[in-house]
């Protein structure tokens, strides 16, 4: 029975943007932690073969973002896809070959985040609109008023077996632990606009805990960090967020973070579940 | 100091940049800022001739968000304004070149981030009262391309000869270079700045749990301090990991927004545990280059 909120107040609105093409800036290089200079993908575009669900770490790439990135080429527009998009809205090809093909948007980054499959991939082209119902800002529980909601929509509020304890406290699962002192790229912006990076850059440590098997679209959790106004250490509170983009050579980067809750104090525990990934949540995808 | 550097090597060269006035975003005229809690909030922030904030002033407690201390500038010409944040070390001379304060000279004391990317100069206050937003300043830098020559795991930032000069910095009987800090910050209370470039721009102290300031000894921080940062690697941007060690320069106050808090500009850093910071009271730029009120 998922805990009640007042879904039944929120809008639902169109926002588009189009299928962004990859750049680099010449000569293209991003300088691993070694300073060695490597030109990868893995930003922008379509791409066909990483997708909610797979590893987050070991892709030749850099901040892969999995299935269909896009933008809108208008600020103010764009600014509207990015802070009104909710994760787990419909998206709709409205262009192109594959126009009329459903998808749903599983990250926010740069770009925002659109899985629709591989046979719709294949037809969908650079430049192609894509409409999203834009659902899910100013969602909060009934009964939860402690813990904030953020860019994540009735659908997967829904889907995740979240569990009442008692009158202040409620539990998740996730699958993984991130310590804050990993936290890094993406403290400078306000936690309403795309994710934080935890910061990959000590391998050993990712191995030790575990970090290194996280999935994209895993649910994660972050103690000590307060994201309501920005992301920021805090004793006793806790964030709930979700693996939006793959991991990254350079220092301070690595998989995305993107706040779906967050409490200020001790309100949000944790289970650790394996399955918590939001390609089950949303019926994407089989999960191995 | 008993360490030798590549210092007669290096090239210095000019670069300017004019006083920036300090801004605010444009319509729709909302002003404010929230801090951690959400309240919003409306105070100075960076840029400007700030008269009565200097180096070996307190980081804390100012009506203020990351206040710079003295003057900040800056260049209009984004390829340029990159030449001045990358070239400026701390610790180089800069002279007014034009309006009342002509001839007046100042030492760069730190650098601001994404958002601004200004740097930031030290007066003495009598200067600053002549000076005028927009007013030239050549910053005579000195100091990239310069390298330890018994330590070649340290890579320098934003460093000047003066300041390791006049620092005393030695090599241990460990092998790792001593410098003398006022205060190790931990990881987990370094915030915005993380994957951002260390050449220039600042890493954010986060200051938003009083307790956990209090806790790691930094509540007591003054603008011009050097401190050390402990697990985190500088060598291209600032990111975590275990045993690298940074040192940097307390450049700008603190904050009230989330993830943010004073302001460190990066001078040196080791992946490889090779600094070891000696934690030593009143480390602080006014006296290192014994700047003048």
């Amino acid at each position: 029975m998922p805990l009640s909120t007042n879904q039944s107040q929120l809008v639902e609105i169109a926002v588009t943007g189009a299928i962004s093409q990859p750049t680099l800036r010449y000569p293209g290089y991003t300088l691993d932690d070694k300073g060695v200079g490597r030109v990868l993908p893995g930003m922008s575009g379509v791409v066909y073969n990483a997708r909610v669900g797979d590893p987050a770490f070991g892709w030749a790439a850099d901040h892969v973002e999995p299935g269909v990135s896009i933008s809108n080429a208008d600020n103010a527009a764009d600014f509207a896809l990015h802070y009104l998009t909710c994760i787990g809205n419909r998206a709709i090809v409205t262009s192109g070959l594959a126009k009329g093909a459903e998808g749903i948007v599983t990250g926010e980054h740069a770009r925002l985040l659109v899985d629709f499959g591989s046979d719709t991939n294949d037809l969908l082209c650079v430049g192609d609109s894509i409409q999203i119902i834009a659902c899910g800002r100013g969602l909060a529980f009934d009964d939860y008023p402690q813990v904030e909601l953020k860019k994540v929509s009735p659908n997967l509020i829904n889907a995740i077996p979240i569990e009442a304890l008692d009158g202040q406290r409620i539990r998740v699962p996730v699958t993984t632990v991130l310590p804050p002192r990993i936290m890094g790229s993406g403290a400078e912006l306000n936690s309403e606009f795309v994710d934080q990076d935890l910061m990959s850059g000590d391998r050993a440590l990712m191995a030790e805990l575990g970090i290194d098997q996280m999935r994209l679209g895993d649910l994660v959790v972050i103690p000590d960090a307060d994201h309501r106004y920005g992301r920021t250490y805090r004793k006793g509170a806790v964030s709930i967020a979700l693996c939006i983009h793959g991991d990254s050579v350079m220092i301070g980067h690595g998989p995305g973070i993107l706040t779906l809750m967050t409490c200020p104090i001790p309100c949000i525990e944790w289970v650790i579940d394996p399955q918590a990934n939001i390609a089950r949540y949303l019926n994407i995808r089989e999960m191995v | 100091m008993n360490v030798r550097t590549n210092s007669e090597r290096l090239v210095s060269v000019s670069v300017m940049g004019q006083i920036a006035s300090p801004g605010f975003p444009g319509l729709p005229a909302e002003p404010y800022r929230l801090d951690a809690d959400g309240k919003p909030f409306l105070l100075p922030t960076y840029g400007g001739i700030v008269y009565n904030v200097s180096i070996g002033d307190s980081a804390y407690g100012w009506l203020a968000d990351t206040i710079h201390p003295g003057v900040s500038i800056s260049l209009k010409d984004d390829m340029g304004n990159r030449g001045l944040n990358l070239f400026a070390c701390v610790g180089n001379t800069a002279v007014v070149m034009s309006g009342d304060a002509r001839g007046a000279k100042g030492v760069v004391s730190g650098k601001s981030g994404r958002f601004s990317e200004q740097v930031i100069i030290h007066f003495a206050k009598a200067d600053r009262l002549k000076m005028a937003i927009g007013d030239k300043i050549n910053v005579r830098s000195v100091g990239v391309g310069m390298e330890l020559a018994n330590h070649p795991d340290i890579k320098l930032k934003s460093c000047s000869p003066e300041f390791l000069e006049n620092l005393e910095v030695t090599t241990g009987a460990d092998g790792k270079l001593h410098v003398p800090v006022v205060a190790v910050v931990p990881p987990h209370l370094l915030g915005s700045g993380a994957g951002l470039t260390s050449e220039g721009g600042s890493l954010h102290i986060q200051s938003a749990d009083k307790s956990a300031l209090k806790e790691a000894g930094l509540d007591g921080l003054r603008l011009g301090d050097v401190v050390a940062l402990s697990d985190y690697d500088s060598s291209w941007n600032h990111g975590y990991l275990r045993g690298a060690v940074g040192i940097g320069v307390i450049g700008q106050g603190d904050s009230p927004r989330a993830g943010h808090g004073p302001g460190i500009t990066l001078l040196m850093t080791s992946a490889l545990n090779g600094i070891n910071p000696v934690v030593t009271p009143g480390v602080n730029l006014k006296s290192v280059f014994s700047l003048q009120e």
